[in-house]
């Protein structure tokens, strides 16, 4: 492992490329980290929440006259109370016609088990905890929506009686409807399949969490919060609390996962928040797993009834979603955000004559739902890929023949979809074909009870989202802008500022291998300051969306660069010399102090350190009268267009055909996601998502009792992660396609992972047991599940595709 | 409510404080004697990442309780490297990016720490991941560390 800072590969300074271990690795390896819980508190008191225990109902009456009077308790918050000193939460994106366009943290009516309803403030958690116990609530029943189909029922209950069904809102993307319905009526070949995506518990290991501290005699909110935004949390509370914007102080300290849950205040965290600024003391609340899993926002959660027309030979004549999706009890943030998505990002990779998809958001009484990595595009390589697969097998094709035959070639870049969306270069049937020779020539032969099957999949992701127009075009209420700011100091060492925050994807390593690459300095001169929005430029979007490398690190590559122009101008000047003749002469290691590093005058003796060149610049010596003194560039990065990454994703599985297990037993991404910084951290990123996607595909649901909603998945042992056993080997190759939009070449690649496994992997199983491939149709494809399918297929006369109805047991 | 004062070797140092019956191992760890290396990622013995060494042998810190511990001998996350010296189980994961957000590390360290003790193999030491949930890497990373700490001490053996 090198860290020498100069040389090949890669440009200017040679760091980008290379493979460097994370620069926090050290510390948290030794158990050093700082997460919220780990920050001392001594003089903190705990607060745990009340917690609606159904699922739909008025509350009547709240007693808390017992917890009150135990002594160890400090404050009761009550729905009255929290009526009273509360806003509601902003959302950002709505649905046209969407009926509630805001989080009201006062609660007379609950719409799920979990919904916070009040708060308790006590000396320990344990004393908070007792004294929940003496909280007597009691709250008149109403009946509960317990699925999408129930929620679309004619004549069954209503979250919000006022608007007359359940339905959120609706928008309609691409094509218009009455051009796909002509296709559909005459084509040649229609596929048509009603495909669904669970919900998921994003389990980030480390829960939510909040410490709060109140300076009553300043006026003055520090939240110490493992949060993704911020920036965002620091508005939101400004809102509830109603304070001024610049009496809150958000820090995100170690962040132990996030993955989408955590981009918004959540009511619970505002209610801590609340409590700290009633008694003028820190207040600290730890979320435990049980709430994680059946409390805290969830992702995913839709069905689609889709279909794909096709023409002689394949051709791909029209593609259509009709797309539900679960909100929950009601939208948040971005709720209906991933379900507008999967329609934006419908098409992926491939030409249809006309496509489209039409978005609907429904209430149920389950936890609200939001952002999960892929965020909509996991749902999107669903619905298309299955229904490919499933067309090549009507038409007794080769799936991966009929994806080339329609798949997007590099001469039609940049290429726009019918939904608006326009893709900046990439060769994505290269990769398709290199990821399905992969699975294919790993399969291995079917022996006994165990079928095995390949496949391939083809995927483009919106990476980078932005820019702000775009935002502002489909009335999402966040800026797509990232800043970065970089200071060189007194001493010559180099601090650099983003908005984006550090949630294990490495982004402190990467964003310091391109400040020092560009600035051709030692990466250890170089700190980065994230998390701290007293510190950090303002990000709406933060760290989502795959957005933190190639923003943030795009903006970087500006400030570096004015920046090195700065320091060499200053050091010409000091040197007396012609800025042509004078260079900076590379520093070996990664421990030289910024004295070792010398600005030199061609043909003469004169040299000046980079270290005094900082000392003068700071001093306001040797400028021009119009110069800027302090040593500091920020730049706002808004770029011209989304920029896309593209991948191929090939699996090959066994399956039990006699317990219906599904093992994945190789799994192979060929991936552009334009300069790779540094490889070791964009393969980590990828696996992991790959991990996720595995997850989703064959694992974790966040289930329901269909009759009271109550949550089923309430530990580990319910909800259940992949571990070490069930992602096999996963083997990466990297293709570079530098984008255009982004200085520096990046494009993003925290979500890629994520997208394509599902379709994937259910593409393997069809390829190893063709019978059931049409049943094929809902994740997660359990053991249950898939010995159901098997055995439907193995009675004629009993009707196909109704998986459900035995596999729905646990596993 | 019944407080008890326990006595506990933390990384070979005596630990003397009093503790609530209910009180756990993990909780006692991190709140009483300080040690925040050790993380509670689920409180209910799934997730693996409070996992310490009792006497020797790995435990779930979150399953225990403090008293159970009192007289006993606990390694944390904390006693690992030598000073600033890594160990190689730590250096290997560093190396080969075995963690991303960091938070199930120590457990996985330390169920790694006593399979190395117990010389176990290659195969039995990535086996004993089974236990320990993280959702970051895939696992992948921590696969090549063990492989390249075992494939390492082969060589120098």
């Amino acid at each position: 492992m090198s860290d020498q800072p100069h040389g090949a590969p890669g440009t200017a300074g040679g760091l980008i490329g290379r493979r460097l271990p994370g620069r926090q690795d050290r510390r948290l390896l030794q158990g050093r980290g700082r997460y919220v819980d780990d920050i001392k508190a001594p003089a903190a008191l705990h607060a745990t929440v009340l917690r609606s225990p159904v699922a739909h109902g008025h509350i009547v009456s709240f007693d808390a006259s017992a917890a009150v009077a135990d002594g160890r308790v400090h404050l009761v918050l009550d729905p009255a109370e929290i009526a009273r000193l509360t806003e509601p939460i902003p959302v950002t994106w709505q649905l046209p016609g969407q009926h509630l366009s805001q989080v009201s943290l006062a609660v007379q009516t609950v719409r799920y088990i979990g919904q916070p309803i009040g708060l308790i403030v006590a000396d320990s958690r344990a004393a908070a905890e007792d004294a929940a116990e003496l909280v007597v609530v009691d709250i008149d029943p109403l009946p509960a929506v317990t699925s999408v189909p129930a929620a679309l029922a004619d004549g069954g209950p209503l979250l919000y009686p006022e608007c007359g069904s359940n339905i959120a809102g609706q928008i309609h993307f691409g094509d218009p409807v009455d051009d796909l319905e002509q296709i559909m009526a005459t084509a040649p070949h229609v596929v048509e399949r009603t495909l669904g995506v669970q919900r998921i518990n994003h389990s980030p290991m480390e829960p939510r969490g909040i410490l709060a501290d109140w300076t009553a005699a300043t006026e003055q909110l520090t939240v110490w919060s493992s949060t993704q935004s911020p920036h965002v949390v620091r508005q939101e509370l400004a809102a509830v609390l109603r304070l001024r914007v610049d009496q809150i102080r958000v820090v995100a300290p170690d962040i132990g996962g996030s993955f989408g849950g955590k981009v918004t205040l959540q009511v619970d965290e505002a209610l801590v928040c609340l409590a700290a600024t009633i008694l003028g003391r820190q207040v600290k609340w730890i979320e435990d797993r049980f709430e994680n899993l059946t409390a805290a926002y969830q992702g995913r959660g839709q069905q689609a009834r889709a279909r794909l027309a096709l023409g002689s030979g394949g051709r791909f004549l029209a593609l259509h979603a009709d797309i539900t999706g679960d909100l929950g009890a009601f939208a948040i943030q971005a709720g209906s955000g991933p379900f507008q998505v999967t329609g934006l990002a419908l098409e992926g990779p491939y030409r249809y004559d006309r496509a489209g998809a039409t978005v609907r958001a429904v209430y149920t009484n389950m936890v609200p739902t939001g952002a999960y990595r892929g965020y909509g595009m996991q749902e999107a390589s669903w619905i298309r890929e299955r229904l490919i697969d499933e067309a090549a097998r009507e038409l007794g094709m080769d799936g991966l023949d009929l994806r080339l035959r329609n798949i997007v070639g590099p001469g039609d870049m940049p290429y726009t979809t019918h939904t608006q969306l326009t893709y900046d270069g990439g060769d994505y049937a290269a990769a398709l074909r290199r990821a399905a020779a992969l699975a294919r020539e790993h399969c291995g032969a079917s022996a006994g009870q165990v079928s095995r099957g390949a496949a391939a999949t083809a995927c483009v992701e919106i990476t980078g989202f932005a820019p702000s127009a775009l935002l502002e075009m489909f009335h999402i209420d966040w800026s797509g802008w990232e800043a970065g700011r970089l200071r060189v100091n007194q001493d010559g060492t180099v601090t650099a500022f983003a908005g984006v925050i550090p949630v294990g994807q490495g982004i402190e390593t990467t964003l310091a291998q391109i400040v020092a690459d560009r600035l051709r300095i030692p990466i250890g001169w170089v700190a980065i300051q994230l998390g701290d929005t007293d510190v950090t430029p303002y990000s709406d979007l933060s760290s989502q969306a795959s957005r933190s490398l190639t923003l943030a690190g795009g903006a970087l590559v500006q400030a570096a660069d004015r920046m090195r122009d700065r320091m060499h101008a200053l050091a010409s000047r000091f040197l007396g010399a012609d800025p042509a003749d004078v260079s900076l002469d590379s520093v070996a290691g990664t421990d030289a102090s910024p004295d070792k590093a010398v600005f030199r005058a061609a043909g003469t003796e004169q040299t000046v350190t980079w270290r005094d060149v900082a000392h003068r610049g700071w001093k306001g010596w040797g400028r021009s009268g119009s110069d800027q003194i302090q040593l500091e560039e920020t730049v706002e990065f808004d770029p011209p267009a989304i920029t896309f990454s593209y991948s191929s994703h090939g699996a090959a599985v066994a399956v039990d055909r006699e317990t219906g297990k599904v093992a994945v037993t190789g799994y192979w991404s060929v991936n552009d996601s334009g300069i790779l910084v540094n490889p070791l951290i964009a393969e980590g990123q990828i696996t992991g998502g790959i991990a996720q996607g595995i997850g989703i595909a064959l694992l974790e649901e966040a289930r329901y009792d269909a009759d009271t909603a109550a949550p089923l998945a309430t530990a580990y042992r319910d909800y259940v992660l992949p571990t070490e056993r069930d992602v096999p080997p996963v083997t990466i190759e990297h293709r570079c396609t530098p984008s255009a939009h982004i200085p520096g070449g990046f494009r993003g690649l925290g979500e890629g992972g994520a997208i394509p496994p599902p379709a994937t992997i259910a593409g393997a199983i069809a390829d190893a047991i063709p019978q059931i491939a049409h049943s094929l149709t809902s994740t997660p494809m359990t053991p249950a599940r898939i010995w159901a399918a098997l055995d439907a297929a193995a009675r004629p006369g009993r009707q196909a595709g109704r998986e459900h109805a035995a596999g729905d047991a646990p596993r | 409510m019944t407080i008890t004062d326990i006595t506990i070797t933390v990384n070979g140092a005596v630990r003397q404080a009093p503790a609530e019956a209910r009180t756990v191992l993990s909780d006692y760890l991190r709140h009483t004697v300080g040690l925040t290396g050790t993380h509670v990622g689920c409180e209910q013995g799934m997730c693996g990442s409070c996992t310490v060494l009792l006497d020797g042998a790995p435990v779930r810190s979150c399953l225990l309780l403090a008293v159970q511990a009192d007289g006993h001998e606990i390694e944390t996350v904390e006693g690992l490297a030598d000073g600033a010296q890594l160990s190689p189980l730590q250096q290997a994961m560093l190396e080969e990016h075995g963690l991303q957000c960091g938070f199930c590390t120590p457990g996985v360290l330390m169920s790694l720490t006593h399979a190395q003790r117990e010389g176990l193999t290659e195969q039995e030491a990535t086996s004993l991941l089974g236990g320990h949930l993280c959702r970051c890497t895939g696992y992948g990373g921590i696969r090549a560390a063990i492989a390249r700490l075992w494939r390492d001490r082969e060589v120098t053996e």
